[in-house]
């Protein structure tokens, strides 16, 4: 438990939360405050927003112990406040409210708006009102009533320190003269690209689900050279970022994938089944993981195989399929999923290169993706595109 | 849903922030306004998180004579209330004012939203094109990342683990700066499907053109970039192609979306 001590509508108040406590949470709960609505707890709808330090802001993704110290204003605490009686009386001619649900975050967001923005038009106001979302009025009340106090209060503004230049920016009318970029000295080139060079992985999806990555590496290196570094699994799998080999017994390899996507991360443990076929010069992986946390599974195979192009020129064909199971799968066509496991594919295929070249790559650096985080990136467009 | 149990404490120094952030499963929090709806979504299940929303270091604003320097945690709305000088003829001041909502901006930070890399986020494709560098900080010492070399794709950047990003480094453009920026979406205030972003400045020979909000980092369309400098709206005739040769992997509308985009960006600059 953290002990906090916060003004909260001018009185000074002290409570003890737990760390994940948010705002809205200890208001409501603690202090009994339930003027402030909590829609969607993920910061979209505007519910929540209350003054946070005079600013307004989401108490729902605000922890309480993260606010120590701060001075906090909720709508039950404008009894004095000039804007936000004029407001209320706003929003009560115009109708701006129905179920009222809304109201409180509004008549925050509409306090900001009167007392912050330089006389804004309509279109300004209903810019402004975005982050705040109404599921009766179809907003028209709240932005007539908004645009009476912005009037009535237009006379007697003292003018705004830097006044807010409307949205929007005048283009000029006279195009830049023209003239030639200076070159750049870019210090970025990767290192290996002498030893290896790899193409831009295609990708396909098949009918029954599995997405299928292709790509080709080219090593200056003699075949026989190539497929001892590439029949030995723990070798190989060091190049794999985020995988580790716990143990191998015959063609079976127990092991596990780290894979890390901004600030989730999760692990697969899985086994992985190894099939040599030396004559063809071939190698299959195929393997199951599954990812506790999300309850999904991956089936997956990496196929390569070796052809001679030169006398010290092998090239190797990559095959990376997999394939998502349980409440995740139809997400494994997104354009993320795409990016991320074309990334692996390349860095797996850079790192190889750089270990024939006999350079040290260290603890393959991570490039990890979450199943989670696929969920994520789904989430977020359902709940932020809307 | 509420967040898993953790602990929370906010760092004074940087130092402290970097010996805290050498548990296991400790997160830096800046702003919240990324981690806050993950972590409660349950996708993010820390031990504890250390928050630099208020570390001193973090917050510094610096305006030296080559270029604008930002701590970490300066918020979007310092940026939207011109609290930070400006480096390129109020390109930031315009970006930061179409980032969410202002009761997000108020608490969102710069390097919070570099450091969560959504492609589909304002700054990452700003900085790129603003060629900014980045400093991070990590307990074996600090270094300097461009952005172009920091996201290296969706929600995946060069941070390492236990290391944090200490300040962004803006160049300064000189009087002649002129710049565009176009982002396509939906909704007020959600992230964007396509953004369109250029810096011309012809007093530095500078001319950047970048296609944001792909699926992965932002991409600076080199070429284009020189082409457009020397052949000013002409270059346009070229877009469609240029686009399609960079996103061989995208759907037509997405395709339409960020050639759109673009278009739009340019035309702010050179008009057609
Ligand atoms: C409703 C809504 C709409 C939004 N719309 C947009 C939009 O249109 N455009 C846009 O660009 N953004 C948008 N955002 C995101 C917003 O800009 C966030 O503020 C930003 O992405 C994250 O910044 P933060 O300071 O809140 O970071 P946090 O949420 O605190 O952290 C995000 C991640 O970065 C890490 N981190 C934070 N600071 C550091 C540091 N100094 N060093 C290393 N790692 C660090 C954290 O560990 C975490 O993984 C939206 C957010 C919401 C809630
Ligand atoms: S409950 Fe906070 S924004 Fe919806
Ligand atoms: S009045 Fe019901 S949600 Fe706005």
């Amino acid at each position: 438990m953290k002990s906090i001590t916060l003004t909260v509508n001018g009185q000074p108040v002290s409570g003890s939360v737990e760390a994940r406590t948010h705002l809205a949470d200890f208001l409501r709960g603690q202090m009994g405050l339930t003027g402030t609505h909590l829609g969607c707890e993920q910061g979209v709808c505007g519910a929540c927003t209350i003054l946070i330090d005079g600013q307004p802001g989401r108490s729902c993704i605000a922890l309480a112990a993260a606010c120590d110290g701060s001075d906090i204003r909720t709508v039950e605490g404008f009894d004095d406040d000039p804007t936000m009686a004029r407001l209320r009386k706003a929003f009560s001619e115009r109708h701006g409210l129905q179920c009222g649900f809304c109201t409180p975050g509004m008549l925050v967001t509409a306090r900001d708006i009167v007392n912050r923005l330089d006389t804004p038009d309509e279109a300004r106001i209903r810019h402004a009102l975005s982050g705040n979302i109404c599921r009766c009025t179809g907003y028209q009340g709240i932005v007539e009533a908004i645009s009476d106090v912005v009037a009535e209060t237009a006379a007697e503004k003292a003018p705004c320190g830097a006044p807010i230049a409307p949205l929007g920016r005048a283009a000029p009318d006279v195009p830049p003269p023209s003239f030639e970029v200076a070159e750049r000295k870019d210090a970025s080139a990767g290192s290996g690209a002498a030893s290896a060079t790899i193409s831009k992985p295609v990708m396909r999806v098949d009918d029954d689900g599995w997405t299928v990555l292709t790509l080709v590496m080219k090593a200056e290196q003699p075949r026989t050279k190539l497929w001892e570094v590439m029949t030995d699994i723990p070798t190989v799998a060091r190049c794999m970022p985020g995988a580790e080999v716990t143990a191998v017994e015959g063609d079976r390899i127990q092991g596990r994938l780290t894979i890390r996507f901004g600030p989730i991360s999760a692990g697969f443990n899985g086994t992985l089944d190894q099939q040599v076929d030396a004559n063809a010069r071939r190698v299959v992986l195929s393997g199951e993981g599954a990812d506790a946390k999300s309850g999904t599974n991956v089936q997956g195979q990496l196929t390569y195989a070796l052809r001679t192009e030169a006398e010290e020129r092998t090239a190797v064909d990559i095959e990376v399929r997999f394939k998502l199971t349980g409440p995740l799968a139809q997400f494994g066509r997104s354009g993320l999923v795409r990016d991320f496991t074309s990334r692996l594919s390349s860095d797996f295929a850079g790192n190889l290169g750089r270990l024939l070249a006999g350079e040290d790559i260290g603890e393959a650096q991570q490039r990890q993706l979450s199943v989670l985080a696929l969920l994520w990136g789904v989430l977020r467009d359902r709940l932020f595109r809307r | 849903m509420k967040p898993v149990d953790f602990d929370y404490s906010a760092a004074e120094t940087v130092d402290e922030a970097l010996t805290q952030l050498s548990g296991a499963d400790v997160k830096v929090m800046s702003g919240g306004q990324s981690l806050g709806p993950m972590l409660n979504l349950r996708l993010v299940r820390p031990s504890a998180l250390v928050g630099l929303a208020a570390t001193a270091a973090l917050r510094r604003i610096e305006d030296a004579s080559g270029a604008v320097t930002v701590g970490a945690a300066v918020r979007h709305a310092e940026f939207e209330d011109g609290k930070v000088p400006d480096p390129a003829g109020g390109m930031m001041q315009y970006v930061a004012r179409g980032i969410a909502h202002r009761a997000v901006r108020t608490r969102g930070t710069i390097g919070g939203s570099l450091a969560h890399a959504d492609p589909a986020a304002d700054w990452v494709t700003t900085l790129t094109t603003l060629d900014a560098v980045l400093t991070l900080r990590g307990a074996a010492g600090s270094r300097d990342v461009p952005m172009t070399g920091f996201m290296q794709g969706a929600f995946t950047t060069a941070l390492r683990d236990g290391e944090i990003i200490e300040s962004i480094r803006i160049p300064k453009r000189s009087e002649s700066v002129r710049w565009g920026y176009y982002k396509i979406c939906r909704k007020v205030g959600e992230f964007a499907e396509a953004i369109g972003a250029l810096v011309v400045d012809p007093g530095q020979r500078y001319c950047r053109v970048v296609m944001g909000a792909t699926d992965g980092a932002p991409v600076v369309l080199d070429d284009f970039s020189r082409r457009l400098a020397a052949e000013g709206a002409a270059a346009l005739s070229g877009l469609a192609d240029t686009v399609r040769a960079t996103l061989p992997d995208a759907n037509p509308v997405s395709l339409r979306q960020h050639e759109v985009a673009l278009r739009r960006a340019i035309q702010q600059v050179y008009p057609s």
